[in-house]
């Protein structure tokens, strides 16, 4: 297997209809009359929310903005209104400023200067915001998470991960790109650096040190079980980073699963109480 | 003969089996004389520790009963899959093809390849099957496969020695798989100048999209029917037995061959 950016290209019209596909039927089976996605601007979510209208109109999708003040940039948020203008769904806009503030003075350990803690609060304060509105919708929270960084764990534990469905979690990011110029996504939008705005400058490619382009291959290898020499090699990388890399993926499986809890029952959830998902 | 490609309900036997029911009667009305349905369509493919409650014995279990009249009396051959519990250890469970016909049970075929890879799981809940038996109706010699036995040549390869005519292969295969089943469904039918049938689920379970496409495959490799990508169908086709005559003279593959690979295939199997 050669790891070249060929091996990420995809059949993109099959991969739509799975898609759309998957949508349609989720929602179908849970009962739900539409779904609820916050809109960044980003490429992960605004691909999301174009699928998701796609799939099942426009009127059933709402679209959440929900900027705050240190990370307020106007242009993602020009950006989720093209998005929701172009695919033909509701934009709402959500400041989530005054909450935080609120939480920033109701606990007493806060630290201004610890901005991964505050980053990580952004994070699932927009959860908590997105999962009110379902519920007062009868709708579904849809994510955007997509598979590079569910892989490397890049992303707030119960915050923008927190969802009922992510259509696009099996796409590397680069691929989602890709999706989203398929599906007509504005190019400058399918094209800009990603950031998950926790702190002011905060972009992805500078904090994890690795272009997407890269690291998309060097997980693509490790889904297809090639060890990291293996990988390393084809690349001409040092293997040291790869097998960096690596343990930056196996680190995170806690992110990725129900919380764990040790083996005293018969069947144990999490573990061997293996159900499938039924409609009712 | 019918290729009853459905989405089912997982654990929903009323469901599916109402379903069923109403594609047999389509089927009927289409002049088929015999509908084959998806593997374990009475249930649903991702049933997971749902099988213990859903399996039944065949052919004494209730579902089997209740299609067992719809055979009767639309005077039809129906195969389809379901979770089959042992009469004697009620832990083991099986992955079957059931044969019915007009005077109601003729036979089953429990899977003998279970896949467990992948997002696949079925060696944790079933039993591997041991035999391969060959079914002689009056709409000809039957032998039955399911989904990745299709994979392994050398089951086909048993039942068309055994005298098979007709290979039926009831499948559960997700989209990422497709390419496989359209070139081994064709090989299979090639290489064994048989008949072969292959009826796909459609829908999702678990993340899953099963891809459809069943189709009808004559023993010189031709796709005499093929049914929609994807979505539920009821594709109908003619077959001709007459034609096996013509195909095994023109490649002579049973003719041809040699039985000592057999001996050799097995000793550098049991030592890979």
């Amino acid at each position: 297997m050669r790891l070249t950016s060929d091996a990420l290209n995809l059949d993109l019209s099959s991969v739509e209809s799975r898609i759309k596909r998957f949508i349609r039927d989720y929602v179908k089976k849970s009962g739900a009359n539409g779904v609820v996605l916050g809109v960044s601007g980003g490429v992960d979510s605004s691909t999301t929310a174009a699928i998701a209208a796609l799939a099942l109109g426009g009127h059933a999708v709402l679209g959440i903005a929900l900027p705050e003040e240190e990370t307020y940039s106007v242009a993602d948020v020009q950006h989720a209104k093209l998005v929701a203008r172009k695919f033909g769904f509701e934009l709402e806009t959500v400041d989530i400023s005054p909450i935080l503030t609120s939480y920033f003075h109701s606990l007493p350990v806060y630290d201004v200067a610890d901005k991964l803690s505050k980053g990580n609060l952004k994070a699932r304060t927009r959860m908590v915001c997105l999962y009110y509105y379902a519920n007062r919708l009868s709708k579904l929270v849809c994510g955007s998470s997509d598979k590079s960084e569910t892989m490397i764990g890049y992303f707030t534990k119960w915050g923008d991960a927190a969802a009922d469905i992510a259509p696009v979690m099996d796409l590397y990011k680069t691929q989602v790109r890709q999706l989203a110029v398929h599906i007509g996504v504005p190019k400058g939008i399918a094209t800009k650096p990603s950031t998950p705005a926790l702190w002011p400058g905060h972009l992805a490619e500078e904090e994890l040190g690795i272009k997407y382009e890269t690291l998309d291959l060097i997980l693509f290898g490790l889904e297809h079980f090639m060890t990291t020499e293996d990988i390393a090699k084809q690349m001409n990388l040092p293997v040291e980073f790869v097998d960096e890399i690596k343990k930056r993926w196996l680190a995170n499986e806690h992110k990725r699963r129900p919380p764990l809890t040790t083996k005293l029952g018969y069947r144990t959830v999490g573990s061997d109480f293996r159900l499938p998902y039924t409609s009712r | 003969m019918a290729l009853a490609q459905l989405s089912c309900k997982v654990g929903d036997k009323e469901h599916n089996l109402n379903a069923m029911k109403r594609n047999i009667r389509q089927a009927k009305q289409k002049d088929a004389n015999l509908v084959v349905f998806p593997e374990l369509a009475l249930t649903g493919y991702t049933c997971r520790d749902l099988v213990y409650e859903l399996a039944e014995p065949i052919p004494e279990g209730l579902s089997i009963r209740r299609l067992e009249e719809v055979t009767k009396k639309e005077d039809i051959h129906v195969v389809f899959g379901m979770l089959e519990r042992s009469e004697r250890a009620r832990a083991a469970l099986y992955n079957t093809a059931v044969l019915l016909g007009p005077s109601g049970f003729i036979g089953k075929y429990r899977k003998t390849h279970l896949p467990t890879h992948s997002a696949f799981e079925e060696k944790r809940y079933f039993r591997l099957g041991y035999q391969a038996p060959v079914f002689e109706t009056n709409i000809g010699r039957l032998g039955l496969i399911i989904c990745y036995d299709v994979f392994f040549p050398e089951i086909t390869r048993l039942l068309r020695l055994k005298g098979s005519q007709l290979i039926v292969c009831i499948s559960a295969s997700p989209a990422v798989r497709r390419e496989f089943f359209e070139t081994l469904t064709v090989a299979r039918a090639i290489e064994n100048t048989a008949y072969l049938v292959y009826v796909n689920l459609v829908g999702v379970e678990d993340g899953l999209q099963f891809w459809g496409g069943s189709r009808i495959v004559a023993p010189n490799g031709k796709i005499i029917s093929q049914a929609k990508y994807d979505e539920e169908d009821l594709a109908t086709g003619r077959i001709d037995y007459t034609d096996l005559e013509r195909t095994e003279t023109f490649v002579p593959t049973l003719r041809d061959l040699r039985p000592e690979l057999f001996d050799l295939l097995k000793e550098q199997a049991e030592n890979l």
